[in-house]
């Protein structure tokens, strides 16, 4: 099939690159407002972020997030969809929000799906009979929620598998699946659909697949199949050489990825856009994410700790009563944690900000022409000595011209 | 500062302590009006309600969400949900070295009174009995006793604004014999005296906190004793009553008249809160609001009822709205009409029926603000209507148009803690939380199929009905069996240890 020329419903303003990694800052304008690149996304899988209102949600700062297509299709369903208007009518919630394809969830949650090049094949554990997820069906129900951006269904494969031949038919079946994708979207003038990356850990077949996938000119474009349980120096060689043919004026989106020294890297990587349900999810058992790591507030030792979750964040949780905040401890985290659903909403509150502050302050260190800097900061109060510095972030950054250990 | 106008002696009281003043009251066992003033707090006017707290939060309700919401004001707390490591290790909020602890340690808010219990409200039956110096409590970790001296130095060291004393009553015991309500009588004078005593010995400077006094749910007659001392040594001591038993108002001695009374004793629904209120309660805490949320029930009335019906033979209105109906799927109007709450003027029936159906946390979050704002208006009409002289006549109205009980639960709720229900040992009476998931057997999947392959006819699209299998049949969380993939888990709260890799 021939490539389509697509409209696009956003424009992506390169704001500032770092002149020695390939970091980008940039300011993405979406029909629901507009978001800073790099960013950070979390997901409200279900049309609800665990437990926080979309005023609370607001509160972090996040004006982008995700909801889960495979979700929304079980509940509340495309007909309550089409009939209350929408995903963002439906939970509220007047920002931006991009969902996925459905395919990836499909795959990862029904061990007896079976991928046809019509579709992903299964059999309906309801009643046994045989059921379809076509690209097309996957597009509709998009529509029907109205994310202001959409993803392709594509072909999702363990980037671990070493079929090499599988691996490439599935890379081929997801271009092949895009051009279904851009034939069924109804609403290409308020909606972006991107395409998606695959190609496992083969760096050729990631090559040829960027090739494919830039032609079709989609608004944006995604690096997926990663985050899988696959060696993080793999993972850094995909994004690397992706980026590196990806044109520059689109925003590109590294599905799946969260943790905070992930995240450092792959900007330096050249990667704008991310998404993860680790921080929200590790919140609800009580651990708090902080520059100086990952604190599990079920600890006894935190029981007598009337500090704040972390000293210095701003977010309201941490932000003293004098400061206006709510001047939550870390004993009280303790107390609460696993017992009311309020310790969750409070320890998730905190998360996501962290996580949406430290893109910002990513975002800062690249427009002022500092992100080496920044990232050496960074792991220097993450760990406590450089020997302690993970390898493949330390290899991955060296190859963008930054030495976390000189 | 004066106290209830006809006890002078509470003019000598420090500034810290209640000031609670009888805007209409037509005498015993009449509702009255009043206002309900602690210095620096907002003021309650009552008949009022103070929102119950499990471990210190309004449950569902975050700190944040606390402040945002005028629903929320006084809230009422027990010492029992902070002491669970006593006595092998003192309790960590004791070590916590701020004025006004217990207000700091839990996060609320400047201007909003605190009324500290011993018990959960309701409390739990505990196994362990009361003594003469010690009262029993059933902590997230197991049951407990504690003597009134360690109440009385919590007390101090917490610093609420009001504290009831504890009160010696066997909770859960079907008939309680003569010797022991005696006993009941005794043991609660004692306590009274104790704490009395404690609040002697604060410093001049420290914030005096006020005593509610409890009256005992037994005859007049069997408590006399305490009830006589009460009023004979104790009148200038205390600054108000708590209630067990809202129908032993009759034999309450007219000098605590002038008295807030707070009820501990359970109103089962919106009717029950009325007769009590026409029995001249001023303070409620109110146990169904939260049960009600838990149930995913929307409470759904308003006082006076809308309609004046007394034609008994017509269908009584529903006092609540069960949301986790299907057929509210689609519905995109309020909870309720007019109710000024964030979950009615935001969002709808539809996202809230979703969202309990999903076991999203924001449906009960959304539930509990607006079931909060309901009694609040609920109480707001009720004193126009005491004020109005029609509260007998609107009761009355209102009972003819509304049923009796609240809806009964269908749904599921949060995961039950075990400071929530009396654990029985030797009694496999089931698990209190359903499995969340399961995993289906070959031979089921087998079953399915085949029953599958005997029903010729094929679909090829995705329906929803056929999708919602989908969850009963994996954990939605197999997707992040590999920590960092899009897509969350819908379980509200797990307990499961989640293995986070070291950064």
């Amino acid at each position: 099939m021939a490539p389509v020329h697509i409209p696009s419903a956003l424009s992506f303003e390169l704001l500032g690159k770092c002149s020695v990694t390939k970091a980008r800052a940039a300011t993405l304008h979406l029909p629901h407002g507009t978001v800073p690149l790099p960013i950070f996304m979390p997901v409200a899988t279900q049309a609800s972020l665990k437990g926080l209102t979309p005023e609370q949600l607001e509160e972090t700062g996040c004006k982008l997030c995700l909801n889960n297509t495979y979700h929304l299709g079980l509940k509340p369903g495309q007909a309550t969809l089409d009939a209350v208007g929408g995903a963002h009518k439906f939970q509220s919630w007047p920002h931006n929000i991009l969902t996925d394809s459905g395919g990836f969830q499909m795959v990862s949650l029904l061990k007896l799906a079976k991928i046809t090049e019509e579709g992903v094949r299964f059999l309906s554990p309801h009643d046994g009979s045989p059921m379809l997820l076509t690209p097309e069906h996957s597009i509709a129900l998009q529509n029907s929620i109205g994310s202001d951006i959409i993803m392709q269904l594509d072909d999702v494969l363990v980037t671990t598998s070493p079929d090499l031949a599988r691996m490439k038919e599935a890379m081929e079946r997801s271009v092949r699946w895009l051009d279904r994708c851009i034939q069924a979207h109804k609403y290409p003038e308020r909606q972006n659909l991107f395409c998606i990356i695959q190609g496992g850990l083969d760096l050729e077949l990631r090559r040829q697949c960027t090739a494919e996938m830039v032609a079709r000119d989609t608004p944006g474009i995604a690096i997926g199949g990663l985050s899988g349980g696959e060696a993080k120096d793999a993972y850094c060689k995909v994004v690397d050489t992706c980026t590196g043919l990806l044109p520059e004026k689109k925003p590109r989106y590294v599905m799946g990825v969260g943790y905070p020294e992930d995240l450092v890297v792959s900007v330096a990587l050249g990667a704008d856009m991310f998404d993860c349900v680790w921080p929200t999810r590790t919140a609800r058992f009580g651990n708090a994410i902080t520059a100086h790591g990952v604190l599990n507030l079920r600890n006894a030792m935190y029981s007598t700790d009337f500090g704040p979750i972390e000293e210095g964040c701003t977010c309201s949780c941490c932000r003293s009563v004098e400061d206006g905040g709510l001047g939550i401890t870390r004993a009280y985290i303790y107390h609460v944690t696993a017992k009311e659903t309020a310790g969750a909403h409070l320890l998730t509150m905190h998360n996501v900000q962290y996580q949406l502050n430290l893109m910002k302050s990513i975002r800062e260190a690249i427009l002022e022409d500092r992100y080496p800097k920044f990232l050496k900061e960074f792991f220097g109060k993450l760990y406590d000595a450089k020997s302690q510095y993970p390898e493949w972030a330390v290899t991955a950054l060296k190859g963008v011209g930054v030495d976390l250990m000189e | 500062m004066a106290g209830p106008s006809s006890t002078p002696q509470l003019d000598q009281l420090p500034p810290e302590m209640l000031d609670f003043t009888l805007l209409k009251t037509a005498g015993a066992l009449a509702p009255r009006l009043g206002r309900f003033a602690l210095p620096g707090r907002k003021p309650i006017l009552t008949p009022g309600f103070l929102s119950n707290t499990s471990r210190g939060v309004v449950p569902h309700i975050s700190q944040d969400n606390f402040r945002r919401n005028p629903a929320f004001n006084g809230v009422y707390v027990a010492l029992e949900d902070f002491v669970e490591k006593f006595p092998q290790k003192t309790p960590p909020i004791f070590e916590y070295d701020v004025p006004e602890t217990l207000r700091r340690f839990i996060a609320l808010p400047k201007d909003s009174p605190i009324i500290l219990g011993a018990r959960r409200s309701p409390p739990i039956p505990s196994p362990v009995a009361n003594t003469n110096t010690e009262v029993g409590l059933l902590t997230s970790v197991g049951f407990r006793s504690i003597s009134s001296e360690y109440y009385a130095a919590a007390v101090r060291k917490l610093q609420p604004d009001i504290v009831v004393g504890l009160a010696d009553i066997p909770f859960g015991q079907e008939s309680v014999g003569l010797k022991r309500k005696d006993k009941m009588s005794d043991r609660t004078e004692t306590w009274t005296r104790d704490i009395i005593a404690k609040r002697n010995t604060l410093d001049s400077e420290d914030p005096k906190f006020s005593i509610f006094a409890p009256i005992l749910p037994i005859e007049r007659d069997l408590q006399s004793w305490y009830l006589d001392h009460l009023v004979d040594d104790m009148l200038d001591k205390i600054q108000g009553i708590a209630i067990y038993d809202a129908y032993i108002m009759e034999d309450l001695p007219d000098e605590l008249h002038p008295f807030p009374r707070l009820s501990f004793h359970n109103p089962s629904s919106p009717h029950d809160l009325l007769r009590q209120i026409n029995l001249g309660i001023d303070l409620f805490t109110i146990p169904f609001i939260n049960t009600a949320t838990d149930s995913g029930i929307a409470l759904n009335f308003t006082f006076p009822s809308p309609q004046k019906v007394f034609d008994a033979s017509s269908t009584r209105q529903s006092l609540g709205i069960d949301m986790w109906h299907a057929s509210l799927a689609t519905d995109v109007t309020p909870l309720s009409e007019n109710c000024p709450c964030d979950a009615c003027t935001k969002h709808h029936k539809a996202y809230i029926q979703h969202l309990l159906s999903a076991k999203e946390m924001l449906g009960w979050v959304l539930i509990q603000m607006h079931n909060h704002a309901v009694l609040t208006s609920f109480f707001t009409t009720i004193r126009a209507s005491i004020s109005a002289g029609t509260f007998e006549e609107d009761i009355k109205a209102f009972e003819a148009y509304y049923e009796p009980q609240l809806p009964e639960k269908t749904g599921q709720g949060p995961r039950l803690r075990g400071y929530q229900f009396k654990s029985e040992s030797h009694a496999e009476k089931g698990k209190k939380n359903p499995k969340a998931f399961r995993k289906l057997g070959e031979e089921e999947v087998r079953a399915l199929q085949e029953e599958a392959a005997r029903r010729k006819e094929k679909k090829d699209v995705v329906d929803d009905e056929a999708m919602v299998g989908l969850v009963g049949m994996d954990g939605v969380d197999g997707n992040v069996a590999v920590n960092a993939l899009p897509g969350e888990g819908v379980d509200g709260l797990e307990m499961a240890d989640d293995t986070p890799e070291k950064i």
